[in-house]
């Protein structure tokens, strides 16, 4: 052990209470003056405690000063300096933009059908919040639906997943009346608080719920109209007047729902248009949704009846979509809705143009097919093969072009066979049969041989006039692209096809556009779902002349007296239109069987066309009533039907009962007309077109009166594989092989 | 004269005089104990609105801190120096469990669950640590504690557990084990200049050590410098801490009487912020009381370390009192905005199991060094 020289190695005890206590003098030591002998160890351990006596004392003082200044603080923080409570600066919280009040949207007629309205949010700041189980359960006694343990995990004090930022903003509940609020406010709880904002109502239920869409939690447009004037129902605070009549659309609404539920379809769809400026009055897709309950907590709940069995009245009660995912975990209060804002400028699914505001939701919407999903439109989204509805397409395109004439006929005796393929007819007549025949019987071959006498060239020129090849210019983000084979794809045995309304799919706003052009004089105006000026005429584009349009309404009001389309009659309105069977794809292409799309399309009335009208119903299925059919005469038609009796006298319409014979006799057209007796050009053959002869063909009288079938409809394709073997189910044999593109086109819709 | 009294009872009747070492207990230092404990108990009656919230909890858990205080005083103190080793490496074993296992309350990992007991391994492992570095430095010469290379193991046993809490993260706690560590190497004798070089490298370390701090510690420093400039967020707490202070006065609102923390303005009231709810209701009076029940147990820790005369003994209380030390004076210069929130309680007044037992366990061992003040240890070795 090295010393250092100060340090003696031997020192005589000092004091004698520093002597070493606890341990018995030695007795060697008792002569007052002799050294005592203690190790050295012992004793540099003693001079150690010496030393560092010093510095305790020192630590003790400075520990005493530190007290000393503590107590002076408090002395300054109680009586000295005191900080007085003063009034909380307004609530610095999430706002967003307060005062946005989104416009109105009425119907035509200032029938409102969605309004903002002024409603309090509650949210809660945890940090603010010490017991979140006292301040849950004293909160429950006002607001029961909320669910406890959920309500606790959101007001208790937590960092923001990630990151080290405490959360300071979590929604509890939306859309408080003030009563509830002031019954909050009276609990006195710290750390909740209260937020203007605002809500959409939509008063009308769910009657206009596609063409409306939906606005977002933080009131953007995310569907429909409200996200197509986004824009212009904030700047613009004067209401959006649409050209929906909300009477019709819930009298369309009924119908189409009535014709689902007799036939027991999985969905149906519905649009009623003026014939002549093209303004949607009624626009229905079903299933629909509740346009006020955007999150389709209902539909959910029947979905999972357990899972929000004992906050469920409580929520619908408050009006409050319930414990909403927050806007932002715990971003600074001011960070809240800009990652929302951002969260939406991700857009919507492009389909459905929607965006499911749950994320429970988005994983349930991708699990419906589109078949189920509520919020699909099938009037604008769906697509839909058109099938016997076409043939008007058809018919129009070859009267009006000269290739045929009404007294032309097509042999529809036999099967086409192209390729690999036949076409037949669904309960044929089996016999050469005139152009009127072809419409009022739905004659597939009489349809194909039409189109034929003008080729695939023209046919497909003639259909991108009337609108079947583009996308819809209606004033809703959902809109879909209908498909068709593409120009170089387009040959002889895809115009045959789609004379009849096969291979080529099209939405049914599409089809009831084109229809209420062929009806209106040929003057083709794009769908619209803002209400037009009254009287003022629309720009259009004239796709068939004056002569072909009247035709035309005479063929449509004759495939209804004594076609297909019996069931579509409201007597005194001279019905037409016609009725369309079509079947649908599968998901990976193919028909399927048994699983139809019943269709009518026309218009009303006759002499004179004011309104269009389309029904279709999805995956009907025979009922008693029926007789064993499923086809659009027994489904369509009748649902029509159903809709222009209620309608007509809403829009203002008589029905002429008593000038009825006068009036049809204008618009009727013989099932085999003759020949005019000036003109004799031979008869068009089945393969031939005859020039067309330079004047009208005057309406001669009735010929032999053929008894019509009865509502038939249409046929599903008649397309037969001839090479398919013997023993060939006949389900996979019903493949239309020769347009691979289309169909997986369709597959991937 | 008692001295001789007990020096006899130490060296003859070693481990078998309980009922004489009862005796040689300080019952005075009992009775101030017992004094803060009933400040507590007030205190907590008043926080919850009347006992059966944290108030009977409290004297119960008090009772039971006592029984286990008195029988620490009796163990003899070179039994507990001979196994503090062992304490320390439990200590280690616990936080690394917290680590792995623990709770994570308030956004860290803290507690364990023994039991029905909430343990925070880190109010435990300032008392081992503190019985370990005393061990350490017990034999050691001043020529030794002079080399710096005998100083590298009591900075590696401080280091390892202050590095744990931090990565809880509990910054405050953290600080306050360092600076626990600091003080038994301050009393030990380790050379001044040593002290000032550890200051200095923390003062150019401190810039770079707040860029890796989390953010709500950040904030709480950010808040600390200005506590207006974030009155909803992490102010709040200062703001509402003072406003209740302020409103006190003198004399206080009266018991039960206080708004700020009835109305549960205060965060925490029961624990945390316990001492603004007293002063509140007892005003500056009842505060410095308060304060002054605490100082006379911090000053006590000091006279049983400058009575002591063996070096384990002396280290031990002298760190002990630093702890105590620190609780009281970090509790209330947080909740008189001196310093950044750190989430600290005050000893035998806050609510809460745990660090009342480590509380207890601490006076037992401070006793025990009393007791036992003038035990014999072994000849230092080299």
């Amino acid at each position: 052990m090295n010393f250092i020289p100060d340090q003696p190695a031997e020192i005589a005890p000092p004091s004698p209470h520093a002597a070493p206590a606890g341990r018995p003098l030695p007795r060697e030591a008792a002569p007052s003056h002799a050294l005592v002998r203690i190790p050295a160890p012992e004793l540099a351990r003693r001079a150690q405690m010496e030393r560092t006596r010093g510095r305790l004392v020192l630590a003790a003082f400075g520990f005493a000063t530190l007290f000393a200044a503590v107590g002076v603080k408090l002395t300054l923080a109680t009586i000295l300096d005191p900080l007085a409570p003063r009034l909380r600066p307004a609530a610095r919280v999430p706002t967003g933009e307060p005062t946005v009040t989104r416009a109105p949207i009425t119907d035509r007629n200032g029938e409102v059908l969605a309004v903002s309205l002024q409603v309090t949010e509650l949210y809660a700041n945890p940090q603010e919040i010490n017991d979140p189980i006292e301040a849950a359960d004293r909160l429950l006694t006002v607001l029961p639906g909320l669910d406890r343990e959920r309500l606790i995990a959101r007001i208790t004090q937590r960092n923001v997943p990630g990151t080290e930022t405490p959360v300071q903003f979590a929604y509890i509940a939306r859309n408080l009346p003030p009563r509830q609020q002031q019954a909050i406010n009276n609990l006195g709880i710290p750390g909740f608080h209260f937020r203007p904002a605002e809500r959409r109502f939509y008063p009308q239920g769910s009657a206009a719920a596609h063409a409306l869409g939906q606005v977002d939690v933080d009131g953007r447009g995310i569907a429909g109209v409200e996200r197509h004037f986004d824009a212009r129902l904030r700047d613009d605070r004067a209401p959006l007047r649409l050209s929906i009549d909300v009477r019709v659309q819930v009298a369309l609404r009924e119908a189409v729902a009535k014709a689902i539920g007799d036939f027991n379809g999985v969905g149906g769809a519905g649009v009623v248009l003026d014939a002549n400026t093209a303004e949607v009055l009624a626009m229905v897709s079903l299933p629909d949704f509740d346009a006020s309950d955007p999150g389709g907590l209902q539909r959910r709940a029947e979905g999972a009846p357990g899972q929000r069995a004992e906050g469920a009245p409580g929520q619908r009660a408050e009006g409050a979509p319930g414990l909403r995912a927050e806007g932002a975990p715990g971003q600074r209060a001011e960070g809240a809705p800009g990652q929302r804002a951002e969260e939406q400028a991700g857009g919507p699914a492009p389909t459905t143009g929607r965006r499911v505001p749950v994320g429970r939701g988005a994983a349930a919407a991708a699990a419906v097919p589109q078949d189920r999903d509520p919020h699909f439109n099938r009037v604008t989204v769906g697509l839909y093969e058109p099938g016997s509805t076409f043939k008007l397409m058809t018919a129009a395109m070859a009267l009006d072009s000269g290739a045929a004439n009404i007294w032309s006929s097509f042999d529809a005796s036999r099967p086409i066979r192209y390729g690999r393929f036949t076409i037949s007819d669904y309960k044929g007549k089996n016999r050469v049969l005139s152009l009127p025949e072809v419409l009022a019987y739905s004659s597939n071959l009489g349809a194909a041989h039409m189109a034929l006498l003008l080729g695939p060239q023209r046919h497909r020129e003639f259909m991108g006039r009337m609108g079947m090849l583009q996308r819809l210019g209606v004033e809703l983000p959902e809109t879909a692209r209908p498909m068709a084979p593409s120009p170089q794809h387009w040959r002889d045995i895809n115009t045959m096809t789609i004379a009849f309304g096969h291979g080529i799919s099209v939405s049914p706003l599409h089809v009831v556009t084109g229809v209420a052009a062929l009806a209106n004089g040929g003057i083709l105006r794009p769908p619209t779902l803002v209400a037009q000026p009254e009287g003022a005429a629309r720009e259009g584009t004239r796709v068939v002349s004056e002569r072909t349009s009247d035709i035309m309404r005479r063929l449509m009001r004759l495939v209804v007296t004594d076609g297909s389309g019996k069931g579509a009659e409201v007597p005194g309105y001279f019905v037409g239109g016609k009725t369309g069977t079509a079947q649908k794809t599968g998901p990976r292409g193919g028909y399927l069987q048994d699983k139809r799309i019943a269709a009518f399309v026309g218009a009303f009335p006759m002499n004179q066309p004011r309104y269009a009208v389309y029904v279709m119903v999805d995956e009907p299925k025979p009922n008693a009533q029926s007789h064993g059919y499923a086809t659009a005469g027994w489904v369509a038609a009748p649902a029509a039907g159903m809709v222009i009796r209620r309608i007509a006298p809403i829009l203002g319409l008589v029905p002429e009962t008593e000038r009825a014979p006068q009036i049809q006799q204008t618009i009727s057209i013989p099932l085999q007309p003759a020949r005019p007796p000036r003109a004799a050009p031979p008869p068009a053959a089945a393969a031939g077109a005859v020039p067309r002869a330079g004047n009208a063909p005057a309406m001669v009288p009735p010929g032999p009166v053929i008894q019509p079938p009865g509502p038939a409809g249409s046929q599903p394709p008649p397309l037969r594989r001839t090479d398919a073997p013997m023993g060939a189910p006949a389900a996979p044999g019903l493949r239309l092989v020769a347009m691979p593109p289309l169909e997986a086109g369709l597959a991937a819709r | 004269m008692s001295g001789t009294f007990e020096r006899r009872l130490l060296t003859r009747d070693r481990g078998n005089g309980w009922l004489q070492k009862l005796w040689l207990i300080p019952w005075s230092f009992v009775l101030l104990l017992c004094a803060v404990a009933a400040v507590g108990y007030v205190a907590l009656y008043s926080a919850g609105g009347g006992p059966e919230a944290y108030a009977a909890k409290h004297a119960i858990r008090f009772g039971f801190g006592l029984v286990l205080m008195l029988g620490i005083a009796l163990v003899d103190i070179r039994f507990i120096a001979r196994f503090a080793w062992l304490g320390y490496l439990g200590g280690l074993a616990l936080l690394v469990l917290v680590l792995l296992h623990g709770n994570v309350g308030k956004g860290a990992q803290r507690w364990i669950d023994i039991g029905p007991l909430q343990l925070q391994p880190s109010e435990l492992m300032k008392i081992m640590l503190v019985l370990a570095l005393a061990a350490w430095f017990q034999r050691a010469s001043w020529e030794r504690i002079g080399n710096p290379l005998f100083l590298v193991p009591p900075a590696i046993m401080v280091l390892v557990p202050v590095g744990l809490i931090l990565k809880q993260p509990n910054l405050g706690t953290g600080l306050i084990t360092a600076i626990i560590g600091g003080a038994v190497f301050f009393a030990a004798g380790v050379r001044l200049w040593k002290f000032a070089l550890i200051l200095a490298g923390a003062g150019v370390a401190a810039p770079i050590a707040y860029e890796h701090l989390h953010d709500y510690q950040r904030a709480r420093i950010t808040t600390f410098l200005d506590p207006e400039s974030d009155p909803l967020g992490a102010g709040y707490n200062i703001i509402q801490s003072k406003i209740a202070l302020g409103s006190g006065g003198l004399w206080g609102k009266g018991f039960l009487q206080g708004t700020q923390g009835h109305l549960n303005f205060l965060p925490e009231k029961q624990t945390d912020f316990i001492f603004t709810m007293l002063a509140e209701e007892f005003g500056l009076v009842g505060a410095l009381t308060t304060l002054g029940l605490l100082a006379l147990v911090v000053l006590f820790c000091f006279a049983v370390a400058l009575r002591c005369r063996h070096q384990f003994g002396r280290l031990l209380a002298v760190g002990l009192g630093t702890n105590v030390f620190c609780y009281v004076f970090v509790n209330v210069a947080m909740v008189t905005g001196s310093i950044p929130v750190g989430g600290v309680p005050l000893p035998l007044i806050s609510h809460g199991g745990s660090a009342m037992l480590t509380t207890m366990l601490g006076f037992g061992l401070l006793l025990s060094v009393y007791v036992h003040r003038d035990a014999e240890f072994g000849p230092a070795r080299d």
